[in-house]
Parts: C-alpha cells; structure tokens; sequence
C-alpha cells in the first residue's frame, strides 16, 4: 500500500497508535460496528473477538420491544441495500438484563444504541442505562428512516433535537453520540443544535430514504415504500455529509457510510471523523471490521504515521472554507467557525479531555 | 405510571441477570472455497459443488449457506443458497448446490469456471428434524427438491426407508429424478412422481399426490418439504387438517443470514405468538419476536404450526 503526500518512512504494524478519543471516551482504536449490522455483538462473538476492535454500537433498543415492519424488509439495489426493518429489537428490559452482561463477558466496548418516539421515551430509556455498568457511552438514534413515529423526519425539528439532548444529558455520566440522518438541508444545522444540545459526538451518517420500484407489480420492493439506503453506493454522499458536519462543530464525529475497506476508513478520518463505523459491509463479510481496521494499521505503517490521530481532519484542515455555506446560496454568513488546522484541534482535543474529566469528578 | 413501569409489570425483572438465557452455540464461519464442478443439470438449472478448506462445520439437511463470490462481483449480497449434498474427499468437504440462473447473483455464479472462489458463510439455519419418531415422507417442488435430495441421502446413511414426492409442472422440470431413485435404491424408499400436466407419473400437483399417498403409509409420517411457497402452505394445510407434523423449507430475500439484520421475517401463527410470549424473556436470543420469525436463524424450516400461512408471500 502506497503512503500519502507526506512520504515518510514506514514503519512497523505494530508500532502504530489507533487509538483515539471520543470525547470524554478512550477508544482502542477507531473502527466500530454500525448499529443494526452486529445485533447485540454476541452473535458475532465466535468470529470477531470484540475485545480487539474500537467498539461495538448495538443495535438500537426502545423501550418496549419492537416487532418491526412487514416483509419484505430488504431490496439489493446496485453497490447497495434498502432496508426497512422499523427497529426490531428486544426492548430494554431483555436488553438489560440478557444482552448487557453478555456483553460484558465478551469485554467489549459497547455503545448502546437508543432510540424513542419522544423524548420522554429516550428520557425513560437513559434513567434506566444512564448508570448501567458496562455501556461506555449512547448513541441517540435520531434519523430511522423506517418507522412511523420518532423517526429521521421527528427529530428534523432543530429545537426539539437540542432540547432532547440537552433534557438527557444529566441522566447519564457517560457520553452521548448523536446519529444524524442525511436527508437534511443542511446537516450542518443539526449537527450545531446537537452541540448546542450537549452532544459529545455525533455520528454521520444514518441511511439515505430510498426506494426501490418492482415494475411488473408497480409495488415497493420493501413491504413499507420507501427504505434506508447503505453499502458503497452511499459512501461518497456520506463522506460529504461527515465532511460538513465535522466542519460545523468542534465535538467529535463518527463516521459512517458505506465503509468497507481501510482506506474507505481512512478518507473519513481525512475528512474530520475521529472513529468509524463498519456496517453493511458486515452482511457480507462478518469480520469486515476485523479487515478494515488491518488495512488501516497496514495503510499507517506504510505512510510512517505512529498515530492515526494524526490523520484526523487533514484533509478538512486543507478544504475547510470549501465546505462554508455559500453566500449566494443561502444568503447567511457563515457561523463564525475558522478553518481548523491539526494544531488547534489538538488544543481542542485536550481541552475536551480536561472537561470530560471534571465531569466525571463530579459524577462521582 | 411510567412506560418503564408497565413494561415490568408485563415482564418481570427476573432475580438471577443471566438466569434463563440460553446460550445459543454458533459453529457458522466464513471461508474461501473452491469450485470444484460446475455442469448442466437439465431444465436451465446448474449443479455446483465447492471444496472447502478444513474447519468448516458440514451442513445437515435444510441447512443452507451464504455464498459470496469473489470481488468484482455484479451484486453486493451473498446469495443463501441450501445444500444438496456433502461429502468428503480426501479429508476436505465437498458441498453441492442445485440451482436456477434467474438473476444477476446467480448469473455471475453459473460463470465460474472450476478452480474459481466463492466465499461461504455456514453452516445457516436450523435442519430437518430427520431423526423424529414416525415415517419420513420428503415432498420436493420444482428446484425445492435440492435440501431433499440432500435427506435423503442422510436417510439412506442411517438404513432408514421413506416415503419420497417429487413434483414439478412438466417432465422436463422434474429435476433430480435420477439422483432421488439412486439415493433411495440403497434403502429400499419408494419415488412418487407428480406432474401438473400429467406428462409423467401422477397426474396433478404434488400436495394432491401426498393427499392421496398417506392413508396407505403406516402412521405415524412425519412430512419434509420444501417448494415453492405456495405449495408449502398447501403441505401445511394438509398437514394441520390430517393431524400430521410436517416441516417446510422456507426461502427469503436476506441479507447477512445469520439472524443480525432482521431483514427476513416470517409471519408466525397465533399458536406460536402466544407461546413466545408466554416465553418472554426467557426466550433463546433473537427468538422472542411474537410477530415475526427470522428464516435464516429460526428456519429456514418451520413445523407447519409455527407459520400463519394465510399470511406467508
């Protein structure tokens, strides 16, 4: 594998730091699993030695179980899949007390994926795991695109997304990961209210709403419409999304999108993300984050970079004022948000690590 | 009172966090494996077989396997594909498959050439409960007759006779005639053939030839099937009118196969809602949905009480 502009001189596999920081969070290293791609991490846990990759986003869990929408529930498209499964899950009280300690066991960095039809439903699901050993943060399930109530389109409400976070906020110690839907104006703007809200990171992006037409029947493909679109056929759209939303905030991002190799991997963490998320690339291949992650560290060694971290946002760092509203599009001044080169944001960074500690006192 | 509050009222927080979860074993892998054959079967179907490396767990009867091919492929989705047939040569397994190239997936497929790779997720999904008490009569529709070539040949392993129905719309479309009579000879099993144009053997469908068939076989049967699904409910109506336990072979569309997506549901009777609630929390992982069964990890075979069959597509 080839190096990068940089051309330094490799180095060893082994020498290479992966690992990174999400917020207040330490991760081992940057590639987790996607939601709703690794169940509840238990059921890959014969194949993928949790242990070993930066962490496990289970999938999302509600407060009641769930049964999920009718079939048909996925539609191959091309270099991509719809889905529309409507957050079938066990419910919290199993995802308590049956998942959890399993997960546990198999010493995973588990982020508990929740996800709510209001807010009081998140506030109910955070009062019950907030302080739940063995979750080292949430991600907030803003942007289903499957269900009728409290999905992407719900929590497009900018001042409800920053009021919800900022209501959840207190319940937990543990920090709190925003996933934002792509099928927004301007994904700048939610990621601003998550921030403002409270978030600690935020992860980009969920599915793109799709459809896929079966011509003879003139129906859907997929029992409900319309469906979430993933695979490699939204990697670019979501490396563009995650580029813009890591331009708006100073909080970390996750990114996500159609990731399926180290490199796929790398161009977010370029573009400003901290970590990844390796998702339908999983359905193919159940130890696809195993891969990606072995790929990223080969990748490293061979550009003679020691740390990935130091690859966060360098390619943001170059094309920051690319990604600033345009003028004479929407007519606003940017929000007074300067380029960020890697040195600001490494003062950024421990300034995040300093907060995340005094909160953590003071939890305690 | 909060949601949180009813939700425990309905389903009590047991005492013991783990007690009652039972830990479902996978034995499921992914590997590369060779294509050792590929030829014509008759009908516009193809018959494969793929070595695989050691360490890959054999398959039972109604097992099936995600096969993924090699990069580029045309399609982004593994393909689940059930086995009929395993053998070992030279200490390696040797998997068969019969199937139709009907899409762009299966297409790609029908390309490889001898010495290609596919890679193979299994073994997937849960078996033929062949070793129940009672005759086992195996009624194959169409391409369904692949997982039942496949028990059959399991059966004739064991010494144990059946009963097999072989059905298809035509003669020509009668696939694995041939196989089906060799691997029922070495135990002494009788062959039934059914065409809906009566161009061979019994004239009508295979459900038709069943109906006809059971009253002169000594109770208990116990029936295996697998077909078009349209057909399955008409096994499964037979069966749950007669009083006879039958499991069908269901297919779906899926994605990952192994029970992590929730992409392949199968509307579940209200007998079998009732008991998975009653079943709550206790439940093995991922069986507790009262509405919907997930083909790939509670089938793909199902008793025909587990399914509402009004409501299968």
């Amino acid at each position: 594998m080839s190096g990068p502009a940089t051309r330094r001189k490799p180095i060893a596999p082994r020498r290479v730091d992966l690992g990174v920081r999400v917020g207040p969070l330490t991760l081992r290293n940057p590639v987790l699993t996607a939601s709703g791609t690794f169940g509840y991490g238990d059921e890959y846990a014969h194949v993928v030695d949790l242990s070993t990759i930066g962490g496990v986003v289970t999938k999302t869990v509600t407060v009641m179980p769930r049964p999920g929408n009718a079939p048909a529930r996925v539609a191959e498209t091309p270099a991509g899949m719809l889905n529309s499964i409507g957050l079938e899950n066990v419910g919290l009280e199993r995802f308590r007390d049956e998942k959890l300690p399993r997960l546990r066991e198999l010493e995973a960095t588990v982020i508990a994926s929740v996800g709510g039809e209001t807010p009081e439903e998140l506030e109910t699901l955070l009062s019950a795991l907030g302080r739940e050993p063995g979750v080292a943060a949430f991600e907030l399930n803003f942007s289903c695109p499957n269900v009728a109530a409290g999905g992407a389109r719900y929590w497009t409400d900018l001042s409800r997304l920053e009021r919800t976070i900022a209501l959840l906020k207190p319940l937990t110690d543990k920090p709190l990961i925003a996933k934002l839907s792509p099928d927004v104006t301007d994904i700048r703007e939610t990621a601003r209210a998550c921030e403002r809200g409270g978030a600690d990171a935020l992860t980009a992006v969920n599915t793109f709403v799709g459809l896929a037409i079966d011509i003879d029947s003139l129906e859907s493909k997929l029992g409900r419409g319309t469906g979430g679109l993933s695979g490699p056929a939204i990697k670019p759209l979501a490396l563009a999304r995650c580029w813009e939303a890591a331009s708006a905030v100073r909080i970390p991002v996750l990114g996500s999108g159609g990731i399926a190799s180290g490199r796929d991997a790398l161009e977010f963490m370029a573009a400003g993300a901290t970590a990844v998320q390796v998702g339908t690339a999983t359905f193919l291949e159940p130890e696809a984050c195993t891969r990606v992650l072995d790929e990223m560290r080969a990748w490293l060694a061979a550009s003679g970079m020691a740390r990935v971290s130091e690859l966060i946002g360098a390619f943001h760092a170059q094309h920051a004022q690319e990604c600033e509203p345009d003028a004479a599009m929407d007519g606003r001044e940017p929000q007074g948000r300067e380029p960020r080169g890697r040195e600001q944001r490494g003062r950024e960074q421990r300034g995040r690590e300093q907060r995340g500690r005094e909160q953590r006192g003071r939890a305690r | 009172m909060s949601v949180l509050e009813r939700a425990s009222r309905s389903a009590p927080r047991r005492t013991g966090r783990t007690a009652g979860t039972s830990r479902t074993v996978r034995t499921w892998r992914q590997v590369a494996a060779r294509v050792r054959d590929q030829r014509r079967y008759g009908g516009g179907f193809l018959w494969l077989e793929l070595e695989l490396p050691a360490g890959f767990t054999a398959p039972a009867a109604g097992q099936f396997v995600q096969l993924l091919l090699d990069f580029p492929s045309p399609v982004l989705l593994p393909r689940p594909m059930s086995v009929a047939s395993v053998r070992k040569l030279a200490g390696r397994l040797v998997l068969g498959f019969l199937y139709g190239p009907v899409g762009a997936g299966t297409r790609a497929l029908a390309e490889l050439q001898p010495g290609a790779t596919v890679h193979v997720t299994g073994p997937l999904g849960r078996a033929y409960p062949l070793s129940e008490q009672g005759t086992p009569v195996l009624v194959a529709g169409g391409r369904g007759v692949a997982p039942l070539l496949f028990a059959a040949e399991t059966l004739a392993r064991s010494r144990r006779r059946c009963e097999f129905l072989l059905g298809a719309r035509t003669s020509r479309l009668l696939l694995g005639l041939a196989e089906a009579r060799a691997r029922l000879a070495r135990s002494g099993s009788r062959l039934h053939v059914a065409t809906d144009d009566g161009s061979r053997g019994f004239r009508g469908d295979v459900v038709r030839l069943l109906h006809h068939i059971a009253p002169t076989l000594a109770a208990p049967i116990v029936v295996h099937a697998c077909g078009p699904h349209g057909m399955l409910a008409a096994v499964a109506r037979w069966a749950l009118a007669s009083g006879v336990r039958a499991h069908l072979a269901m297919e779906s569309v899926m994605a990952c196969g192994t029970g992590v997506c929730r992409g392949c549901p199968l509307p579940r009777s209200a007998e079998a809602r009732e008991r998975v609630l009653a079943e709550g929390a206790g439940a093995a992982a991922l069986r507790g949905n009262p509405e919907w069964a997930m083909c790939c990890t509670d089938g793909p075979v199902f008793e025909a009480r587990e399914l509402d069959w009004e409501r299968v597509e």
